[in-house]
C-alpha cells in the first residue's frame, strides 16, 4: 500500500549533472520498498528541503560525483533545522572529495556537517537500504502513515528518537524482500 | 440561421455583440457598449441586449429572450477575490496561485507554511470570495494542513474553502472545519513536480456560478435565461485554450489584455522542452496559463503601475525626450479621474508608455528564464518558469490594445526584456503581433462551450496582423 511506504528524497546536489547513477538509485530504492521522490540533477539544498517538507519525507539521500560536495553541502543540516525538519535523516554518497583524501577523513568531515551516514562510491546499496530502514525505525518508529509521523517529526522530542527499536511493531519486517539486488 | 448574443458585464462597461450563426459559421453583426449600471446590473444588460436586437428599451427581457440565444459573463466586481494557501512557496503555493488565476480569479493574498494569528486577521479583513487551501503531496505532509485547518475553522471567515491538498487528510480537514463550507477536490500537486490544477479550477468556477451571481440583479438574469455567467477572464482563457484545437497553425499563442485595473497575460504553449543542456527547476507549469497583475492597469491602477514601472518608464521617457515630472502629473490626473481621455500628442505618448510598462512587467512575471551555469560537464541552463520561445502569435485584447494600430506597444517592451538582468528571459523568438480588432475575445469566450469551432474561427479571422516597424 502506497501510504505505508517510507518516503525518501534523492538527488544530485549542486552544479553536478551526473544523471545515470541517480536513475539507478531511484530504481534500486523503489525496488527496496521505499517511495522515492527523485529530484534529478543539479538540485539545490532548498529544493531538497522543500520536497521533503511537502512529502513528509523520512530521509534525504544526497549524491555528489564531481568533487564539490563539501561546498555544496555547507549548512545543509542547519537549513533543515531552520525549516522544521529537525529529525530528518541525511545521507550522502559519491565522490565526495577531489584527490586521494582517505575516506575516513571525508566521512568525519561530512558527519560533522550533520550527515547521519556517509558512503564511498563503491558502497553496496543493499547495505545502504538496510541501514536506512534501521535509521528510519529508530527515528520515526515503524509506522510511516503520513499524519502520525508528521506530528511526531515536528515535535522533535528526544524520547521519540531514543525509542528502542524492538518495542516498535514489526511492520517494516513484512516488507517484501526484492529478489537479489541488481545494482550493476 | 439564428442570432446569438454574447454580453460581458464589466466593472465599467457592459459590452455586447450579436452574431449570426449559419450552418458552420459565426458572423459578427453588431458590437455595442453601454456603461455598467452598478446598482442593478440588469438595467445595463437589458439596454445592451435591446440595442443589439434593434428593439426599443421598453421591450421586456422576456420578449428579448425569444429573439436570440444569449450567453453572458461577468467580471464579478473586478474578478473573483481568492486567497491562496500553500505549504512551500515554490511548490504547492505556486500552484495554488496558478490555479486561482487560471480559474479567472485574482489572488488577493497568499500564505505559506503555518498561518499566524495575524495572517488569520488579515484574511478576515480581506474577506475573500474563496479560500484555496492546499499543501502536501498525497500521503505527504499533513502537520501544517491540519494546523491551518484548525485556524481557519476558528476564524471569522464566511467564504467557501476549496481544499486541494494532501488527499490522505482530506476527511480530517473536513471534520475539523465543521462549521465551514469545504469543497474537497484533487490535490494540486499529488507528487513532487506533478501539476494537477484542473480539478481545483473547475471547483472555483462552480463556486463562482453559485455564489457570486447573487445580488445586483444577476440572479434574475440567470433565472430568466437559464444560463450561468462565466467569469470574464475565464472566458478568454477558454478561448485561448480552444483555438489551437481547431487551428493547429495557431498553436503556441499568447494574448495580453490591458485594462483599467489589471493586466492579464495568457499563453498556450508547452512550458518546457527537455534537452540535455536544460534542467527545469521547480514546477512544470501548465500548457495554458493565465496570470493577472492587479498592480498594472491604465487607470484605476495607474499609480501603482507608475511606481512598479519607474525604471522602465524613466528609460523610455529618456528615449522619447520627455520629462518624468510631466508624466507624473499626467498619472495623477488620470488616477483622480479614471474616465479621463488623453489630450494632445504628449498625453497620448504617456498613455502608450503606461501600456508598454503593463506589457513589460506582466511579461516579466509570466515568462520564465534560463540561468547559465558552468559545470564540470560543460555549460548547462537552469530553467525556472515557462518557456515562451516558440510562441508565434501575440494578440492584444482589451479596450486599449484592440485600438492599437501598430505592434509597438507590445513589441518594444518585449524587446527590452531581452536584456533583463543576468537571466535569459524565454521570450517569444519571432512572434507576429495581432490585435483583437473588434474587442471580441471575452465575448467569443462565452460561446466556447456551445460553439467551440465557430467561436475559434471568428477569433482567428477577426484579428488583424500588426506592422512591426523596423525591428
Amino acid at each position: 500500500m502506497e501510504n505505508q511506504k517510507d518516503t525518501i528524497v534523492i538527488g544530485v546536489i549542486g552544479s553536478d549533472c551526473h544523471s545515470v547513477g541517480n536513475k539507478i538509485l531511484e530504481m534500486f530504492f523503489t525496488s527496496e520498498g521505499f517511495k522515492v521522490v527523485n529530484l534529478g540533477v543539479m538540485v539545490s539544498q532548498q529544493e531538497f528541503v522543500d520536497a521533503a517538507i511537502e512529502t513528509n519525507a523520512r530521509a534525504i539521500l544526497v549524491s555528489s560525483l564531481y568533487g564539490h560536495a563539501e561546498i555544496d553541502c555547507q549548512g545543509f543540516r542547519e537549513l533543515c533545522i531552520e525549516k522544521g525538519l529537525d529529525p530528518i535523516i541525511l545521507y550522502i554518497g559519491g565522490n565526495l572529495a577531489v584527490g586521494k583524501t582517505p575516506f575516513s577523513v571525508v566521512e568525519e568531515k561530512f558527519k560533522k556537517m550533520g550527515f547521519d551516514r556517509v558512503f564511498p562510491p563503491d558502497v553496496d546499496l543493499k547495505q545502504v537500504a538496510e541501514l536506512l530502514r534501521q535509521d528510519i525505525k529508530e527515528k520515526f518508529g515503524s509506522c510511516s502513515k503520513g499524519q502520525e509521523a508528521g506530528a511526531r517529526a515536528n515535535q522533535t522530542s528526544p524520547k521519540n528518537q531514543s525509542q528502542p527499536a524492538d518495542q516498535i511493531s514489526q511492520n517494516n519486517n513484512n516488507r517484501k524482500e526484492p529478489e537479489g539486488s541488481r545494482t550493476e | 440561421m439564428k442570432t446569438v448574443v454574447s454580453i460581458d458585464i464589466g466593472s465599467t462597461w457592459t459590452k455586447g455583440a450579436a452574431f449570426e450563426l449559419t450552418a458552420s459559421e459565426l458572423e459578427l453583426l453588431e458590437r455595442v457598449s453601454v456603461p455598467t449600471t452598478q446598482n442593478n446590473l440588469v438595467v445595463g444588460f437589458h439596454e445592451t441586449l435591446a440595442r443589439l436586437l434593434h428593439q426599443d428599451g421598453h421591450t421586456s427581457l422576456e420578449e428579448l429572450k425569444g429573439l436570440a440565444e444569449v450567453f453572458f459573463s461577468s467580471s464579478a466586481k473586478g474578478g473573483l477575490r481568492i486567497a491562496a494557501i500553500g505549504l512551500v512557496p515554490d511548490l504547492t503555493l505556486q500552484l495554488a496561485k496558478l490555479a486561482a488565476m487560471s480559474a479567472g480569479g485574482k489572488v488577493i493574498k497568499s500564505f505559506s507554511f503555518s498561518l499566524t494569528s495575524s495572517d488569520v486577521k488579515e484574511l478576515e479583513r480581506l474577506s475573500p470570495d474563496i479560500v484555496l487551501f492546499s499543501g502536501g503531496t498525497d500521503g505527504g505532509n499533513s502537520k501544517y494542513i491540519l494546523e491551518n485547518a484548525q485556524k481557519l475553522e476558528s476564524s471569522r471567515l464566511s467564504c467557501p474553502i476549496v481544499y486541494a491538498g494532501n488527499r490522505a487528510v482530506a476527511e480530517e480537514v473536513v471534520n475539523i472545519m465543521k462549521s465551514r463550507e469545504v469543497i474537497v477536490t484533487e490535490n494540486l500537486m499529488p507528487e513532487i513536480g506533478q501539476v494537477n490544477i484542473e480539478p481545483a479550477r473547475e471547483k472555483i468556477r462552480e463556486i463562482f456560478l453559485k455564489r457570486i451571481v447573487v445580488g445586483r440583479g444577476l440572479a434574475e438574469i440567470v433565472e430568466l435565461f437559464g444560463a450561468q455567467p462565466k467569469p470574464t477572464p475565464l472566458a478568454v482563457f477558454e478561448l485561448i485554450s480552444a483555438i489551437p484545437e481547431f487551428y493547429p497553425e495557431w498553436s503556441d499563442l499568447a494574448a495580453i489584455d490591458i485594462g483599467g485595473a489589471t493586466t492579464d497575460f495568457y499563453s498556450n504553449t508547452e512550458s518546457y522542452l527537455e534537452t540535455d543542456t536544460v534542467v527545469l527547476k521547480g514546477i512544470r507549469e501548465p500548457k495554458v496559463k493565465r496570470t493577472v497583475e492587479g498592480d498594472l492597469g491604465l487607470r484605476v491602477s495607474a499609480r501603482s503601475l507608475f511606481e512598479t514601472g519607474e525604471d522602465y518608464l524613466r528609460d523610455r521617457l529618456g528615449e522619447e525626450g520627455l520629462e518624468f515630472k510631466h508624466m507624473e502629473e499626467f498619472v495623477s490626473r488620470i488616477s483622480d479621474k479614471i474616465d479621463y481621455l488623453p489630450v494632445g500628442e504628449k498625453e497620448h505618448i504617456f498613455d502608450r508608455l503606461l501600456a508598454e510598462a503593463c506589457v513589460y512587467y506582466a511579461a516579466l512575471r509570466h515568462i520564465g528564464g534560463w540561468k547559465e551555469i558552468y559545470t564540470p560537464q560543460g555549460k548547462v541552463y537552469m530553467q525556472t518558469g515557462k518557456d515562451l520561445r516558440r510562441v508565434k502569435a501575440i494578440i492584444g485584447s482589451g479596450g486599449f490594445l484592440s485600438e492599437e494600430r501598430t505592434a509597438a506597444v507590445m513589441a518594444i517592451p518585449l524587446k527590452k526584456l531581452r536584456n533583463y538582468g543576468e537571466e535569459i528571459k524565454l521570450l517569444p523568438e519571432k512572434p507576429d503581433f495581432y490585435r483583437d480588432r473588434y474587442y471580441l475575445f471575452s465575448l467569443l469566450g462565452n460561446l466556447i462551450e456551445k460553439y467551440p469551432r465557430e467561436a475559434s474561427t471568428l477569433a482567428v479571422t477577426s484579428v488583424e496582423k500588426l506592422n512591426q516597424k523596423g525591428d
